[in-house]
C-alpha cells in the first residue's frame, strides 16, 4: 500500500462566480455542502489522498478564493498546476459560454509546455436545481464543446445531492497523474520556513 | 462596485498586500484595486517579454535566451532576512503555505579593492583576508560583547548605556580599524551610510544580533533567504491571504480616482463610471501624488548573465554591499544576483542587479562600480526612479500611503513601514514574537 514516492498533484478549479466551485471541493473532501451563497470567503486549497491502482497520491485542490469575481487571478495561482477543472453551472448559459474564456486564460498564465495536450475536466454543476426544470445548457452542447477542445471529459454533477463528484475527482485525479513529468524536474533543495526551530545564536566569532 | 468598505486599498505593492492581508484577518471589509493588470505594482516580478516592453519598447524578446515564462525578474531585488520581520509577518500570517524559499548562498562585501565573504562561521573568520590576526582577536571580542548582550540584564552592559553612547565611542573602546568598521556597520548591520557611527550605539548591535540571528536560523552560509519564482511571488500570496478572508480583488482599474468630501476627508473611490465608499484608503504614493515628497532616488542596472557574479565561489545567489567609503559615495552600493536555482530564469541563466541611492543623472557611469563586478554580460538595463514619502495627516483625511522602497538588498525597513501603517490605520500593534519552535510546519 505505501507508495514508493508520495506525489503532490495540483489541481485548480475555474469558473464564473456562483458555479459552485467552492461547494464541489467541499463535497469531494469534506463531504459537506451549504446552501447559503456567499462569494467565496475562507476557501483556501484542501488536500486529499487519492489511491490510483496501488498507488497513494495527495491531491492538492486550489480554490479561487473568489479572485475570478473581477478577473484578478495572479499567475502564482496558476503555476504548477496537473490538471485544471473548469465548472460551469447548467442553469447558467453565460457560465457555459465563459468556459471557453477561463480555457483560455489558463492557457496564458499557466503557459504549460504542451497547450495542446493539457488536460482539462468539464463540470456541468448544479443539475440538481428545480429537479433540472430549469436547466439550459443541454448535455449534448457541453459534450460538443468539450470534444471541439481536444476531447476534454465532461461530467454532470450536484455538489448539494453528491452526484458525480466522486467520479469527476478520480478522473481529475488520474488525468493529473498523466501531466506529472517522468523524469525528474529540476527541484530546487528549498527550507521550511515555518517550521525550522531557533537555533542558538552564533555571530561571527575569532 | 458601487457599494461599501471599510478600507480601499490601492496599488498592489507587497506593502499593499501585506496591509491588505492583515486587515482582512482582523475582519476588516477590504476592496484592493489595481490599474495594471498583473499584482505587485513597483515590486511586481517581470517575465521577459514585460521586461523588453518596459526597457526596450518591444514585445518580444530574443530567442535565445530561453522562454520569456522562465523569467522572474524582480523590479525592487532584495533577500529577505531569516530572522528577519518579514519572515516573522509571513509566519504570523501562514503566508508560508503559498510559497516555497531558498537559503542564499552568499553575503559578501567589497573591501580593501576585492569582493570577500563575510565570514559565516569562526573558521571562516580565523581564514578571513578581511581582518588581520590582531584585529581577529579585537574583533572577536567585539563580537563576543554584542552576542551577550541582553538589553535586559546588564550584568552584559560592560558598564556602557548603548542607548547613550555612539557607535563610534562603542567601537574605539574595542580600537577596531576602518576597514572592520566598515565590514561590520555596512555587511553585518547593514547601514546605508556612516551616519550611524554618530547615533547611539544600540541599533547597530541589534542588527548585528539580528544578522547572527538570521545566520543561525537556517544553518546556511549567510542570512538571507529568497523565494521561488521571485519577489512578485510575496505581494500574490499575502493578496490571496486577504481574498480567502473575504477581500475583493479588481486589477486592471485604471484612474483610479480618489473622492474627498468638503472637509477633505476621503469617502470613496471612482473608477470607469463607478464609485465604492470607504471610510479609509491604503495605497502607495503613485496613487495620490499630491500627498507625497519626493525624498530622492534610486539608480539601478538589471542584467542577465550566463555565469555567477566572479569571485564569489560560483554562488548561485549572492549578495554584494559596497560600503560607501570604499567607493567615496554617500551611500553604499547594493549587488544582488539570483539565478536559475531559484527558478527566477531558464537553466544556467543569472539576473544580476545593482542598486544605490542615486547622487547623479547618469545610472550607467554611478552604477560602474557595481556593473564592473559582474563580469560579461548578455543583456544589461539601466533604470532610475523617484522615491517619495508622505506629507499628508492621516487622521484629517484618512489617506495612509506607503514610502517608496529603498535601495537596499533587504525588507527590513519595508516591513517596518508596513507595521507602521498598520498601527496608524487600526490603532493596535502587531506582535510579530512568533515562538518559531512552535510555528506549524508549512503544508507541502
Amino acid at each position: 500500500m505505501a507508495s514508493r514516492r508520495r506525489v503532490l498533484l495540483k489541481v485548480i478549479i475555474l469558473g464564473d462566480s456562483g458555479v459552485g466551485k467552492t461547494s464541489l471541493m467541499n463535497q469531494f473532501v469534506n463531504r459537506k455542502f451549504s446552501n447559503q451563497y456567499k462569494a467565496t470567503i475562507g476557501a483556501d486549497f484542501l488536500t486529499k489522498e487519492v489511491q490510483i491502482d496501488d498507488r497513494i497520491f495527495t491531491l492538492q485542490i486550489w480554490d479561487t478564493a473568489g479572485q475570478e469575481r473581477f478577473q484578478s487571478l495572479g499567475v502564482a495561482f496558476y503555476r504548477g498546476a496537473d490538471c485544471c477543472v473548469l465548472v460551469n453551472d447548467v442553469n447558467v448559459m453565460k457560465s457555459f459560454e465563459n468556459l471557453n474564456n477561463w480555457r483560455e486564460e489558463f492557457l496564458i498564465q499557466a503557459s504549460p509546455s504542451d497547450p495542446e495536450n493539457f488536460p482539462f475536466v468539464v463540470l456541468g454543476n448544479k443539475t440538481d436545481v428545480d429537479g433540472g426544470k430549469s436547466r439550459v445548457v443541454t448535455e449534448k452542447k457541453a459534450k460538443s464543446w468539450c470534444a471541439s477542445k481536444g476531447n476534454i471529459p465532461y461530467f454532470e454533477t450536484s455538489a448539494k445531492d453528491g452526484v458525480n463528484v466522486d467520479a469527476a475527482f478520480e478522473c481529475i485525479a488520474k488525468n493529473a497523474l498523466k501531466n506529472e513529468p517522468e523524469e525528474e524536474v529540476y527541484l530546487p533543495d528549498t527550507i521550511d520556513v515555518a517550521g525550522a526551530r531557533q537555533q542558538r545564536s552564533t555571530g561571527c566569532e575569532c | 462596485m458601487d457599494e461599501e468598505y471599510e478600507v480601499i486599498v490601492l496599488g498592489t505593492g507587497l506593502k499593499e498586500c501585506i496591509l491588505s492581508g492583515l486587515l482582512s484577518v482582523d475582519g476588516v471589509k477590504v476592496l484592493h484595486m489595481d490599474r495594471n493588470d498583473y499584482y505587485g505594482g513597483e515590486s511586481t516580478s517581470l517575465n521577459l517579454n514585460q521586461l523588453w516592453k518596459k526597457f526596450r519598447g518591444e514585445e518580444k524578446a530574443p530567442e535565445h535566451l530561453g522562454a520569456s515564462r522562465d523569467y522572474n525578474v524582480d523590479m525592487m531585488p532584495k533577500f529577505m532576512m531569516g530572522n528577519g520581520k518579514l519572515v516573522r509577518t509571513l509566519i504570523h500570517t501562514d503566508v508560508t503555505k503559498y510559497l516555497s524559499f531558498k537559503a542564499v548562498d552568499g553575503s559578501y562585501v567589497f573591501v580593501k579593492g576585492k569582493v570577500q565573504k563575510v565570514p559565516a562561521t569562526p573558521m571562516e573568520a580565523l581564514k578571513s583576508s578581511l581582518m588581520g590576526i590582531f584585529e581577529k582577536r579585537r574583533a572577536g571580542k567585539f563580537f563576543s560583547f554584542v552576542q551577550e548582550y541582553d538589553e535586559k540584564d546588564p550584568k552584559t552592559h560592560d558598564g556602557m548605556d548603548l542607548t547613550r553612547v555612539t557607535t563610534k565611542e562603542l567601537i574605539a573602546k574595542y580600537g577596531l580599524d576602518g576597514n572592520t568598521i566598515d565590514f561590520i556597520g555596512h555587511a553585518v548591520a547593514l547601514h546605508t551610510n556612516d551616519q550611524h557611527l554618530d547615533q547611539p550605539a544600540f541599533d547597530t548591535v541589534m542588527r548585528m544580533k539580528l544578522y547572527a540571528e538570521s545566520l543561525a536560523r537556517f544553518q546556511g552560509t549567510s542570512p538571507y533567504i529568497y523565494p521561488l519564482y521571485g519577489l512578485g511571488e510575496l505581494p500574490q500570496a499575502f493578496a490571496r491571504l486577504s481574498a480567502v478572508y473575504g477581500g475583493t480583488y479588481m486589477l486592471n482599474k485604471p484612474e483610479c480616482k480618489v473622492e474627498f468630501d468638503e472637509g477633505g476627508k476621503v469617502i470613496g473611490v471612482t473608477s470607469e463610471g463607478e464609485t465604492a465608499k470607504c471610510k479609509k484608503i491604503v495605497c502607495d504614493p503613485s496613487y495620490l501624488p499630491n500627498k507625497v515628497r519626493k525624498i530622492g532616488r534610486v539608480a539601478r542596472a538589471i542584467a542577465i548573465m550566463s555565469h555567477p557574479i566572479p569571485n564569489t565561489n560560483d554562488s548561485h545567489s549572492v549578495q554584494v554591499i559596497i560600503p560607501q567609503k570604499q567607493l567615496a559615495r554617500k551611500s553604499d552600493m547594493y549587488v544582488f544576483c539570483c539565478s536559475y536555482s531559484h527558478n527566477v530564469a531558464p537553466k544556467g541563466k543569472f539576473i544580476a542587479f545593482v542598486s544605490t541611492d542615486a547622487e547623479t543623472d547618469n545610472p550607467q557611469t554611478e552604477l560602474k562600480p557595481g556593473t564592473d563586478l559582474l563580469g560579461p554580460v548578455d543583456e544589461i538595463f539601466f533604470d532610475m526612479y523617484d522615491r517619495y514619502e508622505p506629507v499628508n495627516e492621516p487622521e484629517l483625511d484618512n489617506c495612509f500611503i506607503s514610502t517608496s522602497y529603498d535601495a537596499t538588498t533587504h525588507f527590513e525597513t519595508t516591513v517596518a513601514d508596513v507595521l507602521n501603517m498598520y498601527t496608524l490605520i487600526t490603532g493596535k500593534q502587531l506582535d510579530l514574537s512568533v515562538d518559531l519552535s512552535a510555528a506549524s510546519a508549512a503544508e507541502e
